[in-house]
């Protein structure tokens, strides 16, 4: 609603200083990162000083980091797949076929992601026990994907709804079968809305925590756990820390950046287009 | 998908049509279904079982809710919840408010503020809690950082106080919430009417007062959506009170989901564990609720006004 035609500097320079603050914390754990250990915690803290890469290949020369890593790229791929597999027919049909039931459906859904994973951890963690799924990446995949499945379906559902109909009659009138409409037609349009869903999917799984901490130990535990296990930051190994940290943001900071939009998009469920 | 009456041989593939979309959804469903309905009422079950150390799904009645509520560790962290819950929505939704007005003036980059101030909520809530315990860290952080600049005598060890360092959880939640809530908000701002507005501009109304009493009354739904989806962050915290104070010092800023962490790994109590999970799902219900008869008063109000 912005009824002002001329950019506002008080409004601007204030926009400036909030963003400032808002990334701050960020920006000073990467800083903190190029820093020797001794440097990361002098005071008063150094602005200026000469870029080590020291952490990071300490951090890298750990055999375990890689694996933590591989496990965060492995099931956060993993569940995204899975989901999205799930997820497009169902999205697919509501949208192209709805019923009466179809809105009610979908809210249900929707409203089931404020379940607080807390509320089912018992009887999910008895049950990883027995069949043997504790500490395994099957577990978290399988996990992720129940958990975003609704988002998923959701997220599509917005994207499908917002696509011509008439095109796939077109297409049928001009005599492709249903195949050639899907491959011709259908997936071309529908790519970009399957993509961002999956970013999201992707960047939530990734920064998922509760169940990573309370279902995994460390074959399958991937960098959330990693991070959260390292001792306080208080000691000599901040660092390092903020390396380690540095390193497993920094896929979503630039993917994030690369699809500003879609990132928007997906972390206010398609409310902000 | 009506269509005029069809000839007999194109019947089969109809019938298809109309069935295929609903079993497709049938997975995704079922899913949803297992992951909600049926662990939480297996939850409920083990709260109200014999269970221990291992599980036992013999009826015990409410055993496990009286010892979760004779604890007083219990106590505190269900108190931080609401405690924390509130400030969190309050201090979230006022920041975004104010971003989202801000940045409704026409600043220039607008989808790069909305982007930076996101970031917050798309990185690790394990990685921006530990950067913020640094920061509030007496030795490490603000506090020093401000005495070196010259003032001696400034102290900001809130982190390490136990009747303070829940304000602490506050702060990083508002830090990481607001740039979601500001989105929403400046959503909202922008489907307001430009003609209302305008019209009174003309009638000579000061900016501060449009906002008070035109734009902002007519974003009211945002509000409440927003409010309801920050509860429901509130009520899941665990990971960011985990990396920032572990729940300290001592139990101080204990919170439900640590709670039942701790119960099942350090102590193995299953049943006091699930009691306490129940408590946390009938805080939520506390939220929705009135939610849903909101959303219904609304709809019925709609109807009956058009």
């Amino acid at each position: 609603m912005s009824m002002r035609s001329k950019t506002q500097p008080v409004a601007g320079s204030f926009a400036w200083l909030a963003a400032l603050l808002m990334f701050f914390p960020i920006f000073w754990m990467i800083l903190a990162s190029f820093k020797t250990e001794v440097g990361a915690i002098a005071t008063p803290p150094q602005l200026i000083f000469t870029p080590t890469l020291e952490n990071y290949r300490d951090i890298l020369g750990r055999a375990d980091y890689l694996s933590f890593a591989l496990n965060s790229v492995i099931v956060s791929f993993g569940a995204t797949a899975l989901a999205i597999l799930l997820a497009v027919p169902a999205a697919f049909g509501m949208a192209f076929y709805p019923t009466a039931r179809t809105r009610g459906t979908l809210l249900w859904m929707l409203s089931t992601k404020m379940l607080p994973p807390v509320g089912v951890l018992v009887p999910i963690y008895l049950f990883c026990r027995d069949v043997g799924l504790l500490d395994t990446r099957t577990a978290l995949v399988i996990m992720y994907t129940m958990m975003n499945l609704p988002i998923v379906v959701w997220m599509l559902f917005t994207f499908f709804k917002e696509m011509p109909k008439a095109i796939i009659e077109a297409s049928r009138i001009d005599g492709a079968n249903v195949w050639q409409t899907i491959v011709h037609v259908l997936l071309p349009l529908v790519l970009p809305g399957i993509a961002s869903t999956a970013l999201l999917n992707i960047i939530l799984s990734w920064n998922e925590a509760f169940w990573s901490l309370n279902l995994t130990a460390h074959d399958a535990a991937p960098l959330t756990a990693f991070i959260a296990s390292f001792s306080a930051p208080e000691g000599l190994f901040w660092a390092k820390l903020s390396a380690a940290s540095t390193m497993a943001i920094a896929p979503i900071l630039v993917f994030g950046w690369i699809s500003q939009r879609q990132l928007v998009r997906g972390l206010t469920f398609g409310a902000v287009k | 998908m009506q269509y005029a009456p069809s000839p007999p041989s194109a019947r089969p593939r109809r019938s298809l049509a109309r069935f295929l979309p609903q079993a497709v959804l049938a997975p995704s469903l079922a899913a949803t279904f297992l992951y909600v309905v049926v662990f939480a009422l297996w939850s409920v079950w083990i709260a109200l079982s014999n269970s221990t150390l291992l599980p036992d799904y013999s009826y015990a009645g409410f055993i496990h809710f009286a010892e979760l509520w004779r604890n007083h560790r219990w106590t505190i962290a269900y108190t931080n919840l609401f405690l924390f819950g509130t400030l969190y929505v309050i201090g979230a939704t006022l920041l975004g408010l104010l971003l989202a007005i801000l940045i409704d003036q026409r600043v220039r980059a607008e989808a790069l503020w909305r982007t930076i101030f996101l970031y917050p909520l798309a990185i690790s809530f394990v990685v921006t809690g530990t950067v913020w315990r640094w920061i509030f860290n007496p030795t490490s952080g603000v506090q020093q950082l401000v005495r070196d600049l010259g003032w001696a005598g400034f102290t900001f060890d809130w982190i390490v106080r136990r009747d303070l360092a829940i304000y602490t959880v506050v702060i990083t939640g508002i830090w990481q919430a607001s740039g979601f809530a500001m989105a929403l908000f400046l959503a909202g701002l922008r489907a307001v009417d430009p003609d209302l507005v305008k019209a009174a501009q003309i009638d000579g109304a000061r900016m501060s007062r449009i906002y008070l009493r035109i734009i902002l009354p007519s974003i009211r739904p945002i509000f409440i959506a927003v409010m309801v989806i920050l509860l429901q962050f509130a009520i899941k915290t665990f990971d960011l009170v985990l990396a920032l104070t572990s729940g300290g010092p001592g139990i101080s800023t204990t919170v439900p989901a640590i709670y039942v962490y701790d119960l099942m790994f350090q102590r193995g109590q299953l049943g006091e564990g699930a009691a306490a999970a129940i408590m946390v799902l009938l805080a939520l219900l506390l939220v929705l609720v009135p939610y849903g008869v909101w959303i219904g008063w609304q709809r019925r109000r709609e109807r009956a006004h058009g």
